[in-house]
């Protein structure tokens, strides 16, 4: 009965996770309305930038979070400017392909400038844990689940409580009609494209202390932050953290029961996909 | 001195038509711990071979290519070596996987391969009937044969009984893992667990649990560098208690001796940087003027030894010929940073070099790796947790 209950518990402490990823391309997608294949790659930026400045200043990586976000989030507004507002009203596979085009980009520039090596953080907290009975709540896992729903609170918060939450969800909702009613559309986009990327970058330090910083790390969390924004609804935040809920707590039961679980929890989000977008349609065709 | 810039204006008039090696290694990717140490073994033996007169009176060059850790990139980049660039022969090879991809290609243009890593039964059967592939790594059963030796030692001196086994799906770690799991149990160990992962997933929460439930004496791993800190981070944080971590990735995180995590993991190694032989002392001299620093991954001299015994074999063949170089490279016998070096048949290639007896088990303890068996080896007596 532990194991049941450690596995659940497993499962949701690797959501939190997954949630913090997939809040920040939820928002790029509900807002801007395009699917940032890059996004894992801002992540590696903050995995980079807390590596960098725990191993040379001693800068402890949770105090680095703050930093790594306001710089992640310029990065951002700056990729906004320079590429993503000229593809915005062009056809979705050619925001893709720039998007997808940007992701190898960082990629190779962090591979040119960093070097293929996994580089690790060392804090005095990473193998700490509470005991609860026979259970077992790992410390760093613990803060990421508390961030992705603080975060994801904080980013409803804005959203339905803000002028700029209001000014957000009318662009999400028509963009011709909130140029009409003055709202500066693109900077909005840029205030949304950097807060997505900026929450990446938050991702990405816990990332950096729970596993590694590598230029291709992103990829993994990116392609299941694909997963949970798609199990959500396009653009749908509330649903983000369920919708992690399900994806990682699925993988630890696959894990835990299923022989041979460990190589299939990779094929759980694709079935996790599949059911939804069946399901979805299904309902939709009633 | 007079003698260097001779050599040198020589090579420099003689550039054309230079010796090409192609060198194929996972720059980037899960093994690119492994393959970035590759790279500075190969640049370092480069200097040395040129500023000795190069191979057959002209400078030998190097064709670096990055095979990602991905199937899907060395199958093309290995093509255009061999197909654009044209190089007279092929090294390097960390990664089972991409090894196995090339298998193909390399016997379609009948490619020469002294091939550094890839110790995964699957690229044995590949290269079974190739008559250029020289194989310096140990194959997988070498491997095996040296863990289970110490596994041995552990069940006489610790009374070790219960094995859990956890491995990465991939050749690597997948490869021969039913008779590995056999061979335990032939030897009288429990096999109490045997569980897959996604290398690089570091989803390793459920996978300890299990372990933790199954209570072993020690705990298994095979799997890659960046599946160290996120497993050694759950088995801290699960307080899983196990006489010993034993892991056999082919490289460790950079800078994972100084987490404290890392304290007590043990693992396998061809070599360390403290290995006492003269070869050895050379090699660490050499690679601490070129770099500055000195690398523990044994990647680094095993390149090293790889291009070194490369170039000696096509002086003493007198062209690039390949079955002349083959017949000379198949005649190495020469000592190196890991002890002699010497080619035989293995299960099923014909030029087989490093073996069981080569491998030494290192334990992390305060923030370096230490040898601690086979006893003539060790530097410290093993940590034993239980």
């Amino acid at each position: 009965m532990d194991l049941f209950f450690q596995t659940l518990l497993n499962g949701l402490l690797q959501s939190g996770i997954y949630a913090l990823v997939a809040s920040g391309l939820a928002l790029a997608v509900g807002v801007v309305g395009i699917v940032n294949f890059a996004h894992g790659e801002f992540l590696m930026i903050g995995a980079f930038l807390a590596w960098g400045l725990s191993s040379y200043l001693g800068v402890d990586p949770l105090l680095s979070l703050p930093l790594a976000a306001v710089a992640v989030f310029a990065v951002g507004a700056l990729t906004y400017r320079v590429s993503i507002r000229h593809v915005l009203l062009a056809p979705e596979l050619n925001q893709m392909l720039l998007t997808f085009g940007l992701g190898i980009l960082l990629q190779n520039l962090a591979l040119m400038l960093l070097g293929g090596n996994t580089r690790t953080v060392t804090t005095s907290y990473q193998g700490s844990s509470l005991s609860l009975g026979e259970l077992s709540v790992g410390g760093p896992k613990a803060v990421a689940f508390g961030l992705a729903v603080a975060i994801l609170a904080g980013l409803y918060g804005v959203l339905y409580r803000t002028n700029l939450g209001r000014q957000m969800r009318a662009v999400a909702q028509n963009r011709r009609g909130s140029q009409l009613i003055g709202i500066n559309v693109d900077r909005v986009y840029l205030i949304a494209f950097g807060v997505a990327c900026a929450l990446a970058a938050v991702a990405g330090v816990l990332v950096a202390v729970l596993l590694f910083a590598s230029p291709t790390v992103g990829l993994v969390f990116a392609l299941k932050a694909f997963a949970i924004i798609v199990m959500a609804g396009l653009g749908n935040l509330t649903g983000v953290l369920w919708a992690s809920v399900v994806l990682g707590v699925s993988e630890a039961l696959v894990q835990t029961y299923v022989p041979g679980g460990g190589g299939w929890s990779d094929a759980v989000f694709f079935l996790l996909i599949f059911a939804t977008l069946v399901f979805r349609s299904f309902r939709g065709a009633r | 001195m007079k003698k260097m810039l001779l050599t040198g204006v020589l090579l420099a008039l003689s550039g054309a038509g230079a010796v090409k090696v192609g060198v194929l290694l996972p720059l980037s990717g899960p093994s690119s711990v492994s393959g970035q140490a590759a790279r500075n073994g190969y640049l370092l033996a480069l200097d040395e071979i040129n500023k000795a007169g190069g191979v057959l009176g002209k400078p030998l060059e190097l064709e670096i290519a990055d095979d990602g850790s991905a199937p899907a990139k060395a199958v093309p980049e290995f093509v255009k070596l061999v197909t654009v660039d044209k190089v007279d022969f092929m090294a390097g090879g960390v990664s089972s996987a991409t090894s196995i991809a090339i298998s193909g290609p390399a016997k379609q243009y009948n490619t020469f391969m002294a091939w550094i890593g890839a110790a995964a039964v699957p690229v044995e059967d590949a290269f079974a009937d190739h008559k250029y592939f020289f194989h310096y790594h140990p194959w997988s059963y070498y491997n095996f044969e040296a863990i289970l030796s110490y596994f041995k030692t552990l069940k006489t001196q610790r009374k070790a009984k219960n094995i859990a086994i956890a491995y990465e799906d991939g050749p690597f770690g997948s490869a021969g893992i039913n008779d590995t799991i056999a061979a335990f149990k032939k030897a009288g160990f429990n096999v109490v667990m045997s569980e897959k992962f996604k290398t690089g997933s570091g989803n390793f929460g459920p996978i300890i649990s299990k372990a933790k439930a199954a209570k072993p004496d020690i705990f298994y791993w095979v799997g890659y560098d960046t599946d160290a800190l996120p497993l050694a981070t759950e088995i801290k944080q699960q307080n899983l208690k196990v006489g010993l971590v034993y892991g056999t990735p082919p490289s460790w995180p950079v800078g994972f001796e100084k987490n404290p995590l890392s304290e007590n993991m043990a693992g396998l190694s061809l070599w360390l940087p403290s290995s006492p032989q003269a070869e050895s002392r050379k090699f660490v001299a050499a690679y601490r003027k070129k770099f500055g620093n000195v690398t523990e991954e044994y990647f680094a001299p095993l390149a090293y030894v790889n291009l070194k015994t490369l170039a000696a074999a096509i002086n003493k063949a007198g062209s690039t010929d390949k079955d002349k170089v083959a017949a000379a490279l198949a005649e190495t016998n020469t000592p190196t940073p890991f002890g002699p070096l010497t080619f035989s048949r293995s299960n099923k290639t014909q030029y087989q070099g490093f073996k069981a007896g080569n491998w030494l088990h290192f334990q992390f303890q305060g923030d370096s790796r230490v040898p601690v068996y086979p006893i003539k080896f060790a530097q410290k007596p093993m940590v034993w947790n239980k």
